[in-house]
């Protein structure tokens, strides 16, 4: 009795037939070189950026050995540098001299190793890239005081330079961890674009990173609000987190739009607008005496107000 | 609070290989004993060191390795007074010795370890600082990457004073995230394996609401048990240019959290003579999310393409187990115990589409299309008994169905080198679809349900400029508008529009930044039905490096805000009645700036003085309630602003006392000061935190 192809061995050989093709493919599209001198000479004269250069990421590909030229080394990204040696140095004998490029141009050899890499396939429509924010802005090659990534400044302190008003945020009593190093804004957010967010109305907000599953970034570490639930509190479900909480930081508890959660629930439970029924949202019960105390703190009885599997009204 | 010290101007490289032998002239054996006394030396101090060769001040060279190491330990201190729950809430630094951060880097000189090529390992807080953080990096070129993010947060929520004291939490998460990708640098193919880890475990106080809807709640103990694991496997393919991604993901979550009474509660409330004796409830909740997800995008030199799938279905089970008895608000025996059990799902779709083209090297067109569908559906069955007497089971349905496409385009032209433009138009149809449904499965012909559909379609505009007068000057300026037909919420964006602004000059030496922003959501006419919101951000910064001995860094931000929302609601002095034409009015004046100085003293000391404050002026008033208020009005005003000044100076000073060695020190000072009471609590607090440490590093 014959039995049925398992998928991991169909796979692996899917792959393997793959490899060979590519192999093949990639055996005869490399381009011709012209103009390269390699590496050993331009540690001559630049002897401060080769001496470390073995801790930069890029090195790998002087390590290889095997890349063609211009996928080799300095000339990776600088271009070919007969034209410079032979001029003696000089910025305008760089064929790829960053400080002197357009923001997209620099993008484009960036682009050239880095385009096949899954969290930049979306750069070209993010906001950094239509306000002419390019990676030289952020990163820093040869002089990163970054751990990792080759930043331009260490850690959240890059996206400081320029968003002054989030830092504001991160420095209000209420605040995700950043300042203390817990976190970093690149747990949320992908500074080189995403794909269009799959809550609100699928345009905005823009470079806000997404779960596995298409979920909110806020859910990648607050799973437990994630659900499913059989009672969905539709406005978290549909518009998403901020809705009631701001991301960054606030002068509120928790996160939170408003100093009490009293306005901050009734101004959509409010007898009126759109909401997920066509009479508006609900307004709360007539038993609810807004007066009395006991009805001014709604999460005191509502407390699984992210979402319930016991009770429509998020009560256990 | 971590003073690192960085040393670029000491480090000097070490000796070079020869590069005609990838593992070095006369270079040690490379096998794990080798590799595990690498890092045994670079963990154990300096002692070991010494017997080595003497290398850089930055860095040593061991067996074709450069190692840096840098340990800093010392002791932590916090003094705190006023409301120490928000202070652990907000801050929650306390006492004791640390291993406040530490860095470690092993890098092959040549690119050719035997293990490894890049070994980066860095440490935070460790030692019970709330915010405790390991990341891990191990590289070797061509073969693997690991990248491990360990984190714990010790959480404290001190039920603030918006929930009356309930819903405490001290609790601790602990995230780990593992990614170990296999032929990273292939030019065909990719593996990637991934694990993450999210736990949440600890002691809480929340409510429970006793013995029917309008009775008081109760504090009760519940014990956060709470657990999510992720697993991830992938591929990169790289086929004629193109790269495509397929990964499958499985996740499991689960929440055991139980909630319990220890001794009988009595309402705290005047003519209110319910108390809770026994209290106990399980709810046990259990599910996965399996996902897929593929990616295809190429790069081309006139086009681009990108495009993703993924698809996750999520389902959770569940069960509910509650028991109370008591006396009820009328004074009466309650003995009431509620079962509940059911499934929850939750399958969801996501395609995008991305089209570059570049028909010039100025011009570029992007439209993106986005599909995504979310289905919502769970079934609860709901048992009630009384006096152990069941009532009857009620099946409840509710669906949540949200379908969403969206198509973006987006036009960026560079005129020249020092003007660039961009205009988009995006477009949005949402479709909603709530289905509630309910039935006694005893009773024939007992369903009853409801279905509310909802459409909304949005389009906006968009459009910036960029110019650049000079290289080191840009101005950059945006604008958005935009309508949906159909918000579901009352406060969510109807007509808005934004308007922004921003000029930088960035030099070696010096940074100056301007921003404004400004977002307007004016769902006008206001009504009781409407909402209108205006946010207006305006910040300017500065960053100047004096000298070797001095730099600057400053900043401010002015961050308003001002909503109206119309309010319909309950509310009388001897019952409740409708109250309607009352405004629900937030203004929010927040200043906030920043200032740092750096110094330099000699080759032997750092110091970094600071300064940090937000204030909310509010909108200016002196008094929360205007006198005379009373009702609702009152206490509606009482809210509409919330002054408050949090302010936060810091010193740290940093002096060498050998090469390898450094004495740190730190203070700083949290002061929270409310201005109003907000429902008759304060919470204000102040605090001295700091830190004195040793600090090793080579």
């Amino acid at each position: 009795m014959r039995q049925p192809i398992r998928l991991p061995a169909g796979l692996l050989a899917t792959l393997g037939f793959l490899w060979l093709v590519s192999s093949a493919m990639a055996q005869t599209a490399q381009p011709a070189a012209t103009g390269f001198v390699g590496s050993n000479a331009c540690k001559t004269c630049h002897v401060d950026i080769w001496t470390p250069f073995y801790k930069n990421p890029h090195y790998q590909s002087l390590a290889a050995g095997d890349l063609p030229p211009a996928r080799t080394g300095c000339e990776s990204c600088h271009g070919p540098g007969q034209a410079h040696v032979a001029a003696r140095g000089g910025k305008a004998t760089v064929v790829n001299a960053f400080s002197r490029m357009q923001p997209n141009r620099t993008m484009e050899v960036c682009l050239t190793c880095h385009g096949k890499d899954f969290q930049k396939s979306n750069i070209r429509r993010s906001g950094h890239t239509l306000n002419g924010v390019t990676c030289t802005d952020c990163h820093s090659i040869h002089h990163s005081p970054s751990a990792k990534f080759l930043l331009a400044k260490t850690r959240s302190e890059t996206c400081f330079a320029c968003h002054a008003t989030v830092r504001a945020q991160f420095e209000m009593p209420s605040k995700h961890r950043i300042n203390e190093g817990f976190m970093d804004c690149w747990d949320c957010h992908n500074p080189h674009g995403t794909f269009a967010p799959t809550w609100r109305m699928g345009s905005r907000p823009h470079m806000v990173d997404q779960t596995a599953a298409n979920d909110e970034a806020c859910l990648k570490c607050h799973a437990d609000m994630r659900g499913p639930f059989v009672y969905e509190h539709a406005p978290a479900a549909v518009e998403g987190c901020e809705t009631c909480h701001y991301p960054h930081g606030s002068t509120n508890g928790r996160l939170l739009r408003r100093p009490v959660l009293l306005t901050l629930c009734l101004e959509c439970h409010n007898g009126g607008g759109t909401g997920t029924r066509l009479a508006g949202v609900d307004i709360q019960s007539a038993q609810h005496n807004l007066l009395d105390p006991k009805y001014q703190r709604c999460t005191t009885c509502h407390v699984r107000i992210h979402g319930s599997n016991a009770d429509a009204f998020f009560l256990r | 609070m971590r003073i690192v010290i960085e040393h670029p101007d000491q480090w000097q490289g070490g000796q070079e290989r020869d590069q005609g032998d990838p593992r070095g002239p006369g270079g040690p054996p490379h096998h794990w004993c080798g590799i595990l006394a690498l890092m045994l030396v670079a963990m154990a101090g300096a002692g070991l060191l010494q017997a080595q060769t003497v290398g850089s001040p930055r860095g040593e060279d061991i067996g074709g390795y450069n190692i840096t190491d840098s340990l800093e330990t010392g002791y932590r201190f916090a003094l705190t007074g006023g409301n120490d729950g928000l202070y652990r809430s907000d801050i929650n630094y306390g006492n004791g010795l640390r291993l406040l951060g530490s860095t470690l880097t092993i890098d092959s000189k040549d690119g050719h370890g035997r293990y490894f090529d890049e070994m980066l390992l860095t440490t935070a807080g460790l030692g019970n600082d709330p915010y405790e953080t390991v990341t891990l990096r191990v590289r070797k070129n061509r073969l693997y990457r690991y990248d491990m993010t360990w984190r714990e947060n010790q959480y404290f929520n001190p039920g603030v004073v918006i929930s009356g004291g309930g819903h405490l939490l001290n609790t601790t998460r602990l995230m780990q995230d593992h990614d170990l990708t296999l032929l990273p640098d292939n030019r065909l193919v990719q593996f990637d394996v991934g694990y993450s880890r999210n736990t949440q475990t600890g002691p809480g106080l929340t409510t429970a609401q006793e013995f029917d809807t309008q009775s008081v709640a109760f504090p009760v103990f519940t014990d956060v048990r709470q657990q999510w694991n992720e697993f991830r496997l992938g591929t990169t393919l790289h086929l004629a240019g193109f790269t495509i991604l397929l990964r499958r993901t499985w996740e499991f979550f689960k929440d055991d959290s139980v909630i319990s009474l220890t001794a009988a509660e009595a309402s705290t409330e005047a003519n209110d003579p319910s108390v809770l004796q026994t209290f106990a409830r399980g709810q046990p909740y259990h599910g996965s999310n399996p996902s897929w997800l593929g990616t295809l995008f190429t790069n081309r030199k006139l086009w681009a393409v990108n495009a993703r799938l993924s698809y996750a279905g999520g389902n959770g089970n569940f069960a509910l187990n509650e028991l109370a008895t008591g006396l009820d608000r009328f004074g009466g025996a309650a003995n009431r115990e509620i079962l509940v059990s059911g499934n929850a799902q939750r399958p969801a779709l996501a395609g995008d589409f991305n089209v570059s083209l570049f028909p010039t090297d100025k011009l570029s067109l992007v439209n993106h299309t986005a599909v995504s569908n979310t289905r919502i559906d769970g079934d609860s069955y709901y048992t009630e008994y009384d006096y152990g007497t069941g009532g009857l089971t009620t099946l409840s349905f509710n669906f949540l169905g949200v379908r969403t496409v969206s198509n973006a385009t987006d036009l960026h032209y560079n005129a020249s080198k020092w003007l660039g433009l961009y205009a988009g138009y995006t477009y949005s149809d949402r479709q909603i679809r709530v289905e509630e449904a309910e039935s006694v499965p005893s009773i024939p012909n007992s369903s009853l349900s409801n279905l509310y559909p909802q459409e909304s379609t949005l389009s906006g505009v968009s459009a910036g400029l960029r110019l650049r007068p000079v290289k080191a000057w840009t101005v950059n300026l945006e604008g958005e508008a935009g309508h949906a037909s159909g918000a579901l919420t009352p406060i969510a964006d109807r007509n808005y529009r934004t308007l922004g602004g921003r000029t930088q000059y960035r030099t070696k030496k010096l940074q100056l930044g301007a921003t404004y922003r400004e977002v307007y959501n004016e769902n006008a006419p206001l009504s009781f039905t409407t909402y209108s919101s205006r946010s207006r951000q305006a910040s300017g910064s500065a960053s100047w490096l004096v000298n070797r001995w001095f730099s600057l860094d400053t900043s401010y931000s002015k961050l308003h805000l001002d909503t109206v929302g119309g309010l319909e609601f309950f509310a009388g002095a001897t019952f409740p009645q409708l109250q309607t034409g009352y405004d629900s009015i937030y203004i929010s004046n927040i200043h906030a700036a920043n200032a740092g100085g750096r110094f330099t003293i000699g080759r032997r000391a750092d110091l970094f003085v600071g300064y940090t404050i937000t204030k909310d002026t509010g909108d200016g008033r002196a008094t929360a309630a205007p006198s005379g208020a009373t009702g609702a009005t009152a206490l509606l005003d009482s809210v509409q602003t919330f002054p408050l000044t949090y302010q936060s100076p810091m010193a740290r000073v940093s002096i060498r006392i050998t090469p390898k060695l450094r004495w740190n020190a730190a203070w700083q000072y949290y002061g929270y000061n409310e201005q109003f009471q907000l429902f008759s609590y304060y919470e204000n607090y102040h605090a001295h935190t700091g830190f004195t440490g040793l600090q090793w590093s080579f």
